[in-house]
């Protein structure tokens, strides 16, 4: 009797459930095809390391747990909603006689029966939805999707089943809890009762508006001058003062609007915005702290999105340069180790067996430190931040040499020319000069670099900006000659390898292999001696595979954020049209036309999703500008980002707009 | 003197083949320019469906009507949309002010959709203002107002547009005996002083009693009329009794 009640009650009020329904649905979507992603394995393709994929795990788990509480509050507040437009239908009930506990169980099974159809619909959408979203996270974080499968991921499934399993319980408590509360004559009169008009003193609300500026002001010079950083007590007082500046913002902002509107009539006695002045001012000054928490978290979108692309670019620029060799190696010297074996790598290889192919090009050389350091050298040259700029980089201790003929064989492999090189000069190889003045600017004025009181001429004009390692991003080198007679001690053994291109695969594979190897020291007991190496797609990895974990979780966040604040805003509107619907019959009634009522509807919603977001924007804009102190800033990036937001955004204002219309338009 | 509405053979039928209800069945009569006509009848009589039609909201069966030298059943649906807006002035039971704005503002709005001229618009409403004598009441919002100033208020409204034609249904419906009665009076003086024609709908005897002429319907037909002529509104009220005794059979039903 009772479900067949529900039943019928979910058919009739599909258009209040559909919105509901849609909010549900979009909710487990998004939460299955994150965690089906993670089955997908893509992340941890990257990365084979356990430490790494533990932290991932915890990672996803912890954005896992976090992402269901914002949904399991959405699915709250947008049931909360329904309730409280069908209060005067359950009020009918009780006056037919039907006790709260009956109710109750209606209710119930109402939630059940939602709760099972949109996880069903969810799920399948979430199958689908996950393929699609798989293959643009292994783009953006460049994975190779050579093994991608169609993959039903049970996991996710019972993980989306028993996160919102529980959320359906609260809302059923939640429910209970409502209905209780409830006195008969409230649910009777509802749809009755006119709203309060919260009338606000006109000078206090200037005063507020005045005050949140200050704050937001306030605020905004704060994060650019501290900047953002985390350790540093005084952001939580600014992160504070902007969060109640934003709070008075909305609280005073509707009121203080229409004052300045009133003031112009050319505006304010225009069509029937009127109306749509007072429509709105109710409505902000109602929700102004759901409007709070969307802009937060409109911010907090952009914010994340933005930096989850500028990560991605990052990735991408990275990993464009410093592929001059496929792999690379190289054996720490021991300097109190007399035993020459110990201290070259391929004496080394020789001892644990490792062969090069044939078709392997490689070459091994010998770094030295020379008595000398890039801080002495250039000090004429090198401001006070620069010198600290050195330091950060670890480029402060003795410069790195090179000998000429291990020089000339390393360029080899790329298919350069040997450069020949007398006895007293010196290459400069580095891409300092990018970095800093002081280098380009010594090498023109100079010409001469002094060691150990002999004198080398620079040979080149302007650094050669040529990697010889394929790892570091900041490098100074000085290639000197064979026979240099300075102070020179050895410091590396190392060797390059250039793959070649038929048998890449094969040489990926056993390199590889080699290397981690040695990660594991698999081979202490043949020789003491400390050798690292990577391919470069191992490099690659690790350097993007924890900025990769950012951008994903940045993505999934930022999704999940805009959907959510998206869908309350929608809730709010489409709930909003039902209760003002008399005042649009009235509207109709007194002669103004259906174009002039969709016009004013327009408006109503584009300011409604435009105040949130505007404030959140310009949020966003001082908030990156404090960021982008830590990242390096990009223009795509900002246009990326900001595409995703018009598609989501705009989508549900667009379908907001539709249905307020046709709410209206149905009215009568 | 000049006809401001005239209703030539007008029908409305609800429902379809085989179930045939017929809301007005050949109904005719003329409006004046100036005059304040009642229509009366019991629940069911089809007055509400008669306004509704002459207001535009609904369209008639068969028939004409023509208001001001135009005939609205020929109108298309964006031309109804501006007719009404321009043409007619109503008042309504439930007065359908808006709540979110001040009385000032619910005047305001007819005059703004008519796209009215900015300097024009506040010399209107204040002129409207001192005939209901609601001067005091504009910045106020419906809520602070009591039942009678409200439709006062929907009266400026209605009134503001400068209509050929006030519409009004059951203006008294919700109020009490002594707003009523002032509601009433300012009608009257309405159409004594400015000689707005209006068109009144209501089942009220007393409230009829302020109309120079009233029609009784009573199943879709026009049943009986009575015209106030020199009468005071005291032996008016006595006369429409009697028809209303008659009508219903039952004066529990009408009134």
């Amino acid at each position: 009797m009772f479900s067949k009640i529900a039943i019928s009650n979910v058919k009739r009020s599909f258009r209040d459930y559909s919105i509901y329904f849609l909010t549900l649905t979009l909710g487990v979507c998004i939460f299955y095809s994150f965690n089906s992603i993670e089955s997908q394995n893509l992340l941890s393709k990257m990365n084979k390391d356990a430490d790494f994929i533990l932290t991932i795990n915890l990672l996803m788990a912890g954005t896992s747990i976090f992402v269901s509480f914002v949904l399991g509050g959405l699915i709250i507040y947008a049931n909360n909603f329904l309730i409280k437009k069908r209060k005067k239908e359950l009020g009918i009930y009780m006056t037919l006689g039907m006790s709260k506990r009956k109710i109750s169980k209606i209710l119930i099974v109402e939630t059940l029966l939602i709760g099972v159809l949109s996880l069903v619909v969810g799920i399948v959408l979430g199958i689908i939805v996950s393929q699609g979203l798989s293959i643009l996270v292994a783009n953006i974080l460049s994975v190779d999707l050579n093994k991608y499968k169609f993959i039903i991921s049970l996991s996710a499934i019972m993980k989306s089943v028993v996160y919102f399993g529980i959320i359906y319980l609260l809302v059923m408590i939640f429910n209970q809890f409502t209905i209780s509360k409830y006195k008969l004559i409230d649910m009777l009169n509802a749809s009755k009762k006119n709203e309060v008009v919260k009338l606000k003193n006109s000078f206090v609300s200037i005063l507020i508006f005045i005050l949140s500026m200050v704050l937001l002001g306030t605020a905004y010079a704060r994060i650019l001058k501290t900047g953002l950083d985390a350790e540093n007590a005084e952001l939580i007082v600014t992160v504070m003062i902007g969060v109640i500046g934003t709070l008075l913002f909305f609280f005073s902002l509707s009121s203080f609007f229409i004052h300045i509107v009133q003031k112009s009539k050319k505006i304010y006695l225009k069509d029937i915005n009127i109306f749509v002045l007072r429509q709105i001012n109710n409505k902000i000054n109602t929700n102004f702290l759901s409007m709070t928490v969307i802009c937060l978290m409109l911010f907090l979108t952009i914010t994340l999105l933005f930096t989850a692309f500028d990560l991605k670019g990052t990735i991408d620029r990275n990993s464009a340069g410093n592929k001059a060799f496929d792999a690379a190696a190289f054996l720490v010297v021991d300097n109190e180790n007399e035993d020459p074996k110990a201290n070259d790598i391929e004496e080394y290889l020789n001892d644990i067996d490792f062969t090069f192919e044939a078709y392997e090009k490689h070459s091994f050389y010998n770094e030295y430190k020379l008595n000398l350091t890039i801080e002495h050298l250039l000090s004429n040259y090198l401001s006070k931040q620069e010198k600290i700029d050195l330091e950060q980089n670890y480029l402060d201790g003795p410069i790195s040499a090179i000998k000429i003929s291990d020089y000339n064989s390393i360029i080899k492999l790329n298919g350069h020319d040997p450069i020949p090189l007398k006895e007293n000069e010196v290459l400069v190889v580095s891409n300092y000069g990018q970095v800093n003045h002081a280098l380009p600017e010594y090498m023109k004025n100079e010409n001469i670099i002094h060691i150990e009181d002999k004198a080398y001429t620079i040979r080149n004009e302007s650094p050669i900006e040529e990697n010889i390692k394929i790892t570091g991003s900041k490098f100074f080198y000085l290639i000197i000659p064979d026979n240099f007679n300075g102070e020179l001690q050895l410091e590396f053994s190392s060797f390059n390898v250039i793959y070649d291109e038929s048998y890449a695969e094969k040489s990926e594979e056993k390199f590889s292999n080699l290397f981690n190897n040695l990660s594991e020291d698999k081979y202490r007991d043949i020789s003491p001696a400390l050798v690292l190496g990577s391919t470069i797609n191992q490099k690659e990895d690790r350097d993007n595979g924890l900025a990769a974990i950012v951008v994903f979780l940045g993505l999934f966040l930022g999704l999940t954020f805009i959907i959510s604040s998206a869908a309350v805003m929608a809730l709010q509107q489409l709930s909003d049209a039902s209760d003002s619907l008399e005042r649009y019959k009235s509207l109709k009634k007194i002669g103004v036309t259906e174009k002039l009522i969709n016009k004013a509807i327009l408006r109503q919603s584009l300011i409604y999703f435009l105040v949130p977001l505007g404030l959140a924007v310009i949020h966003s804009i001082v908030g990156i500008s404090a960021v982008s102190e830590n990242f390096t800033f990009h223009y795509e990036s900002i246009i990326v980002s900001s595409l995703f937001l018009v598609i989501i955004y705009g989508g549900y204002f667009y379908a907001t707009y539709v249905g307020v219309k046709n709410i209206v338009k149905n009215s009568n | 003197m000049k006809n401001i509405v005239s209703v030539e053979k007008i029908e409305k039928y609800y429902g379809n083949k085989g179930n045939i209800t017929k809301a007005i069945d050949n109904i005719s009569f003329k409006v004046d320019e100036g005059e304040f006509l009642g229509i009366m009848g019991p629940s069911g009589s089809g007055k509400t469906t008669l306004l509704n039609c002459i207001s535009t909201i609904d369209n008639v069966t068969t028939g004409k009507i023509i208001i001001n030298n135009k005939d609205i059943t020929a109108l298309k649906a964006k031309a109804i949309e501006e007719f009404r807006r321009d043409e007619l002035g109503f008042i309504f039971q439930d007065f359908n002010l808006l709540d979110t704005l001040t009385a000032y503002e619910n005047i305001a709005l007819a005059l703004t959709i008519q796209n009215r001229e900015i300097p024009e618009i506040d010399e209107m409403i204040k002129n409207v203002a001192r005939k209901l004598d609601i001067t005091e009441l504009l910045s106020k919002f419906p809520f602070q107002l009591s039942g009678g100033q409200q439709q006062r208020v929907a009266c400026a409204r209605a009134l503001v547009t400068e209509p050929s034609l006030i519409l009004a249904d059951e203006p008294t419906g919700a109020l009490d005996s002594k707003s009523s009665r002032l509601l009433l009076e300012s009608l009257e003086k309405l159409n004594k002083e400015f000689h707005s024609t209006i068109l009144m709908v209501t089942h009220d005897s007393f409230t009829a009693s302020y109309a120079h002429r009233i029609l009784f319907i009573k199943d879709g037909r026009i049943f009986n009329e009575l015209i106030r002529g020199n009468d005071t509104r005291k032996e008016f009220f006595n006369k429409i009794i009697e028809v209303v005794t008659l009508l219903g059979g039952d004066v529990g039903n009408v009134l």
